[in-house]
């Protein structure tokens, strides 16, 4: 039996097509990482996203998509131009915001989990110091979602953001307003860092934190445990191991901030 | 050369399919690749994939695999799909080899365009310049790439790869993503490819390493009938990875790409004297 070169021709498109219509079928083709965070497991909620799991890299139309607030919600809270909210990643908010975290303010991505726990009434545990935007706060509050005291406690965290490019919303004061934290274990040196210093992210793995100097022996001393192979995600490691990843990402930060 | 075959034998030839994949494949990635880049602005081809060039090439899935078993996550950048096309792309290697190679990689047609203008500037010095001993040792570098690839891929979960890799930087020269590195190497790619024929391929490629090693265990082989071959080295002289499939009679050497350049559809002037045949077939 020979095949001629047309034959080969439709069998090389075909086997390379038809790959990509049958695992689409099946649900397996994923050209780009899901944005859909993991769900609550147990309690009054489960089965609801958690807000726990927003990453950096999620967009406010991926947030929106989740937790069913509104992509422009969320830049009048954040001080993000309307026209560009939907494409917009929290990751973004770092280098937005600069200037808070070089104060001791950052508003990131911990922010943004906070507010859409606050927005949604969903359960979220503060591990970290956690400031949100003045407009984020007067919102809530306007909206009825926190009231009396706990209005009062969100005050106490509310930074004036800087005027920057691409908001529309920011107000032009460019000083933030040190205030205490909503929930203090240690500091998270984030903002502070120089570029080339590790941020230990959702995404940091293992590996990336023994390239920064941190010894096998301090990480299996912050985890409690062996350290497993060094590719796995230390946020994965945490959650199938139960651990608190924003204690965990605390205590190896400052190894790395050590080092 | 086409021309002095058809002097040969009065036959005409097959037309060519080839190109037209070839050709298909590069535009298929060029827009999906300018296409990724507009969606980023907000501004993509609305029926038009937006994947990323990571997402859409399988030799992602072969740096994956040891990070995939042992930890049961893809390297940075890489996502399912790279998954689906490594495998389609064994599929097809072991039905008739380095088919992937031969007729949809964009980085093989960019180097087979280069060396047709290459031939025409260099003549008869076409494919000689490189000493063939260097040649027969350098041919196995690509092992050493391929190696050396997996092993730090493995070791730091990056895909380290892309700061090399010529294939990146070629859809890649309007993207911050694009390393200086790889834009050297395309750089001297394109610029061997002037004087022979695919040096990425034959010299360097880690996928076409793999790849090629499909050589051994294919189904369907390149099969040469010495009875009625006429010993006039058509074939030889059409084969872009240099290989002298006169000389054999079963081509199992690892460089073969599965163009079918050196069949009887083509180069070769005798009819069925070479072909693509399953393992065991006549020759005839």
């Amino acid at each position: 039996m020979k095949i001629r070169a047309w034959m080969l021709g439709v069998v090389a498109v075909g086997i390379m097509f038809g790959a990509v219509l049958i695992s689409d079928a099946l649900g397996y083709w994923q050209t780009e990482s899901t944005k859909t965070p993991a769900v609550i497991s147990t309690g009054e909620f489960a089965g609801k996203a958690d807000p726990a799991d927003i990453r950096g890299s999620y967009s406010f139309g991926d947030v929106e998509a989740a937790f069913d607030i509104k992509s422009e919600v969320l830049a009048e809270a954040f001080g993000v131009d309307p026209a560009e909210a939907e494409g917009f990643q929290l990751k973004s908010l770092e280098t937005l915001y600069v200037a808070l975290a070089e104060a001791g303010t950052e508003v990131g991505t911990g922010s943004v989990r906070y507010f859409v726990a606050l927005y949604t009434g969903l359960p979220y545990e503060l591990t970290e110091e956690v400031y949100l935007p003045q407009p984020a706060v007067d919102l809530l509050i306007e909206e009825g979602k926190v009231a009396g005291e706990a209005a009062e406690a969100l005050k106490e965290i509310a930074v004036e953001i800087p005027a920057v490019e691409t908001s529309v919303e920011a107000p032009g004061e460019s000083t933030a307003e040190s205030a205490p934290a909503a929930a203090v274990s240690t500091g998270e040196a984030e903002g502070g860092v120089v570029a080339e210093d590790l941020v230990i992210k959702g995404k940091t793995t293992f590996r990336e934190v023994l390239d920064a100097g941190v010894s096998e022996a301090e990480i299996r001393s912050a985890i409690g445990a062996e350290m497993p192979n060094p590719l796995t995600v230390i946020k994965t490691f945490c959650t199938e191991q139960g651990l608190d990843f924003e204690a965990v990402k605390t205590v190896l930060q400052a190894l790395v901030d050590a080092e | 050369m086409a021309t002095d075959t058809k002097k040969t034998t009065g036959r005409k030839k097959a037309a060519r399919i080839r190109p037209w994949i070839q050709g298909f494949f590069f535009i298929f990635v060029l827009i999906t690749s300018l296409n990724h880049l507009l969606e980023e602005s907000g501004q993509s081809i609305p029926f038009w994939p937006q994947a990323s060039l990571h997402a859409i090439c399988p030799f992602g899935g072969v740096v994956s695999i040891y990070q995939f078993l042992t930890v049961g996550t893809f390297v940075q950048k890489i996502h399912e799909s790279a998954f689906v096309l490594m495998a389609a792309a064994f599929v097809l290697a072991v039905l008739a080899g380095p088919v992937f190679c031969g007729w949809i990689c964009p980085l093989g047609t960019f180097q087979e365009w280069i060396s047709k203008l290459g031939r025409k500037l260099t003549g008869k010095r076409f494919d000689t310049y490189i000493p063939s001993k260097a040649d027969r040792v350098l041919r196995y570098f690509r092992y050493v790439v391929l190696a050396w690839v997996i092993y730090q891929t493995a070791v730091t979960g990056k895909l380290i790869f892309q700061d090399v890799d010529p294939y990146f930087a070629l859809f890649n020269l309007w993207s911050e993503e694009l390393a200086p590195a790889a834009l050297v190497v395309l750089g001297a790619t394109a610029l061997l490819s002037l004087i022979t024929e695919r040096p990425w391929c034959k010299y360097a490629c880690p996928y076409g390493a793999v790849l090629g090693l499909s050589n051994k265990i294919r189904i369907f082989r390149i099969r040469r009938a010495p009875s009625t071959c006429i010993d006039c080295g058509a074939c030889d002289r059409a084969c872009p990875m240099g290989i002298k499939v006169s000389g054999l009679e079963v081509v199992k050497d690892h460089q073969c790409i599965s163009c079918l350049e050196c069949t009887s559809e083509y180069h070769c002037p005798v009819p069925a004297t070479v072909e693509l045949k399953v393992m065991g077939g006549d020759a005839k």
